[in-house]
């Protein structure tokens, strides 16, 4: 027997938020599997404010109850997300599994949230208390530790909007090709202009605890020509491996970290780096 | 009660207790090892594969009016399960029954376990006198049913004049915490320790060694893959040091009709090989592309191909049939002119609910929807032998269709009919000794070639299998469709083993990965391009000319595999399967690809 609540507008969700100690469920993917005995769960699935894609000026707004299949079904969403999502386990999955839930889960392998990381999106949680605005790099505080309140929701994930000269790079290495969860997964943006490099970023999914993502080994490159970049190319490689402590998982830390400096290595190359 | 708490052995380097031991050999090794231009010596390893198969085991017990305990369940040896119960319960064949139910798949890991879970129910029911079931989840079966025996063989080998003369082979098996199957895995596992070659002068010894771990025991193949795995490879290397092709040494050193097998028995039929390997190479290009990707190759991705060339032994290893199963079938014909099979093998995916009733309704002229086969129980059937071995249509069947050739000779319309049929070993035999381990073990053998091609990601170690080419002689097809999805079902279940499926224990000895989130079996998108061919080399003694068709189609997975491994790693050579994607990846660091 499963006790719940249906929720049928973000008000009346958060309110029972507010009242009760309850599970969110989005598209159960992971809840379902994991049954954990007598819970209470909080139906999202027909909350209008979460399940809709728009776009403003700055920003593709993805509800939290929005299915991966609605996402690669919708001319609004990037690419890059895109391709992370389409690699996401299986069809069946993907028409039920959910952008929120892939948060709201908390783990470093969510392949949308690596996505969201690389693009600074940021994530708009409420409460009966008010709305907020928090950098997707925030709210994950450690392993399954996120900046959420217990009466907290998650609406939608900010998604900055591509800009003309944005090139990216994804890469997902599972045990297999399909229904695996990611081993390791690797996510590039990269922005030039007038032969200068303006943004790059470079996120790590599934090896430590949270996604990774240095910001400030990044901006040795930021700045740079191309030129100046091929040179700095091996101080900037050694930097990462320097830096990156990486967690051993169904496969060892020593491969996460080789394929880990060889994805960013090859994003690189693709680059013209 | 106090408990000592001892050190437990783990690993089969360290196992010191020998459940089983063999030893064979025939001409002069030591001559030709003395004579030998060189000698090859190699180990190999390979890991444990779990059945996977889609329904979990379980069992349930009823305690019947008339005194009988009933047992029905997921199972592939009504028989074996029915000694079992009798032994637990202290009754005679009266006392129970066992009901085969509908099952979703077995693979050999519904062959001896579920005997033990078949006593715990029925002793439990036999006590509160009330039906008792029990069903494992996924993590338990995971963790605590057998699996396929890891091993770890050792090659010598002698060379002389570009020829194999000599094997000398030793070959240990994992058999975990308790005995189960490992006697005859073990012996068919040694049967084929020099591959489909004719080697003059051969030593074989094995063992099957305790450790305290899970107990490992039946899975299609049944000790063979681990052996053709050791001797492909093995052929492999030699032919890449005395440089030439891999295969061609493998073509010169191929038994043909009327050559000795391993065991001093004979190859009585046609030996399909040559046949097949063109057909293989026809359908993918194997000898130009073995070619090409043998030069050095840079950039990102690199390709290799490989081929396995096996066989499988048809039917029940050694005296077996003779001598242990005796195999009895029924054919019941109804006054109504219905006819109803009455065997004891268990339909589990390979189809025998099908072919059984094909092969008896064509003898009786009848439309198909006259014979029908339901699950057996042990209180109506006959012991027509367990279901394994890729024995039931070979044997069992061709048992059915002289049944039907009987039933038909006496046939009178209205009447309530019943014919037996038993089995005879086939005349050209020569009897098989286990004590001198000699003889003919198989009256035949189904044939394989495997052609894998694969593209290894340098950057990430994975692996990508391009295409998956085998030809399979099984004899007769008695159903298309049922042989085709065994033929690919098999081969996918090869790839699996030699590549992504490996399984680990903990320091206590405990399984690991016991979810399907932790242990991988490959998807149709990670083989997407698998090619089966069928090369039909009739056996005379099989229904229409089939042979044993189940268990063939995985052998040779990994050493085609691991041999492409190899051609996309620049040529190195690599000694265990699985080999996973981090274990190429460290190939990639440390020869710097």
């Amino acid at each position: 027997m499963v006790n719940g609540y249906t929720a049928h507008s973000l008000a009346e969700a958060l309110e029972i938020r507010a009242a009760y100690s309850v599970i969110p469920y989005a598209g159960g993917t992971d809840l379902m599997v994991e049954n954990r005995p007598n819970s209470t769960y909080l139906f999202l699935a027909r909350v209008p404010e979460l399940c809709g894609i728009s776009e403003d000026e700055t920003y593709i707004r993805i509800g939290a109850a929005v299915t991966y299949t609605q996402a690669l079904e919708s001319p609004l969403v990037p690419p890059l997300m895109k391709a992370a999502v389409a690699q996401i386990a299986a069809p069946a999955i993907r028409n039920a599994g959910t952008f929120g839930g892939n948060l709201g889960n908390g783990s470093a392998k969510a392949d949308s949230v690596l996505i969201e990381f690389v693009t600074d999106a940021k994530l708009r949680i409420a409460s009966v208390r008010g709305e907020r605005l928090v950098n997707v790099a925030d709210f994950y505080q450690g392993r399954k530790q996120l900046d959420l309140a217990p009466d907290e929701l998650i609406v939608e994930i900010l998604l900055p909007k591509p800009t003309a000269g944005e090139r990216w790079h994804y890469e997902k290495v599972g045990g297999r090709n399909a229904l695996a969860i990611s081993r390791v997964s690797f996510a590039g943006v990269y922005e030039e202009r007038d032969g200068r490099i303006v943004r790059l970023a470079a996120g790590f999914g599934a090896v430590a605890a949270t996604v990774l993502r240095y910001p400030d080994l990044e901006a040795m490159l930021v700045g740079k020509t191309v030129e100046e970049a091929k040179s700095l190319k091996p101080d900037f490689l050694a930097a990462y491996e320097g830096r990156m402590r990486l967690t051993r998982g169904r496969v060892s830390a020593e491969y996460r970290k080789a394929v880990c400096l060889q994805l960013l290595g090859a994003f690189l190359e693709e680059m013209g780096i | 009660m106090t408990y000592e708490e001892l050190e437990p052995v783990l690993d089969l380097r360290k196992a010191s207790e020998v459940f089983f031991h063999y030893e064979y050999g025939k001409g002069n090794l030591d001559t030709a090892f003395a004579q030998a231009d060189k000698v090859y010596e190699e180990e190999f390893e390979t890991g444990y594969q779990e059945q996977a198969y889609l329904e979990t085991q379980g069992m349930m017990a009823v305690p019947e009016a008339d005194g009988r305990m009933f047992v029905h369940g997921s199972m592939q040896c009504i028989y074996y399960v029915k000694g079992a119960v009798m032994r637990a319960l202290g009754c005679g064949p009266d006392g129970v029954h066992i009901l085969q139910d509908p099952t979703g798949g077995g693979f050999g890991g519904k062959e001896a376990f579920p005997s033990i879970l078949a006593c715990q129910v029925a002793v439990a029911a036999h006590k509160a006198q009330a039906p008792v079931r029990c069903v494992f989840d996924r993590r338990e079966d995971l963790e605590y049913t057998s699996k396929r025996h890891p091993s770890l063989c050792t090659y010598k080998v002698a060379v002389k004049n570009g020829r194999v003369t000599a094997m000398d082979i030793d070959v240990k098996f994992n058999g975990g915490a308790y005995t189960t199957l490992s006697a005859v895995v073990l012996q068919r596992g040694l049967i084929c320790a020099d591959g489909v070659y004719n080697i003059e002068n051969l030593h074989v010894v094995g063992e099957a060694l305790k450790t305290n771990t899970t107990p490992t025991g039946a899975y299609r193949g049944f000790g063979a893959p681990q052996t053709f795995f050791a001797v492909e490879l093995m052929m492999d290397h030699i032919a890449r040091d005395l440089g030439v092709d891999s295969l061609e040494f493998k073509e010169a050193h191929m038994a043909k009709q009327g050559d000795v097998t391993s065991i001093s028995g004979r190859y009585h039929f046609p030996v399909p090989l040559p046949a097949m390997i063109d057909e293989v190479d026809q359908a993918c290009n194997f000898r130009r592309k073995h070619r090409e990707y043998a030069k050095p190759q840079t950039g990102r991705y690199r390709r290799g191909i490989g081929m396995a060339v096996y066989f499988h032994g048809a039917g029940f290893t050694g005296a077996g049939e003779r001598d242990t199963i005796k195999a009895v079938c029924k054919l019941h014909k109804y006054p109504d002119g219905t006819v109803e099979i009455l065997a004891s093998n268990g339909e589990i995916g390979q189809g025998v609910r099908t072919t059984f009733p094909k092969i008896v309704a064509r003898e009786l002229n009848l439309p198909l929807e006259k014979v029908y086969y339901d699950q057996p129980d042990t209180a109506r059937v006959p012991d027509s032998g367990p279901t394994v071995a890729s024995r039931s249509l070979m044997i069992v069947g061709e048992l059915l269709r002289r049944a039907a050739i009987q039933l038909r000779d006496k046939w009178v319309d209205g009447e309530d009919q019943m014919v037996e049929e038993h089995y005879k070993e086939p005349n050209f035999m020569i009897p098989f000794s286990l004590e001198d381990f000699h003889g003919d073990a198989y009256p035949t053998y189904a044939w394989g070639v495997h052609a894998i091609e694969v593209e290894v990601d340098t950057c990430t170690g994975r692996s990508q299998v391009l295409g998956a080419t085998g030809s399979f002689d099984v004899g007769t097809p008695i159903d298309y469709n049922v042989v085709m999805g065994q033929m690919e079902g098999g081969f996918l279940q090869g790839i699996g083993y030699a590549s992504m499926e490996h399984m680990n224990y903990d320091n206590k000895g405990r399984i690991r990965n016991n979810s399907f989130s932790d242990y991988l079996i490959p998807t149709t998108r990670d083989v997407p391009n698998l090619n089966c061919i069928l090369h039909v080399e009739e056996y005379p003694d099989g229904p229409y000319g089939a042979k044993g068709a189940g268990e063939l189609p995985l052998v040779g997975g990994p050493g085609a595999y691991v041999e492409a491994l190899e051609q996309a790693l620049g040529g190195v050579k690599l000694h265990h399967a699985p080999f996973t994607n981090e274990d190429t990846m460290n190939v990639i660091l440390k020869e710097g690809l």
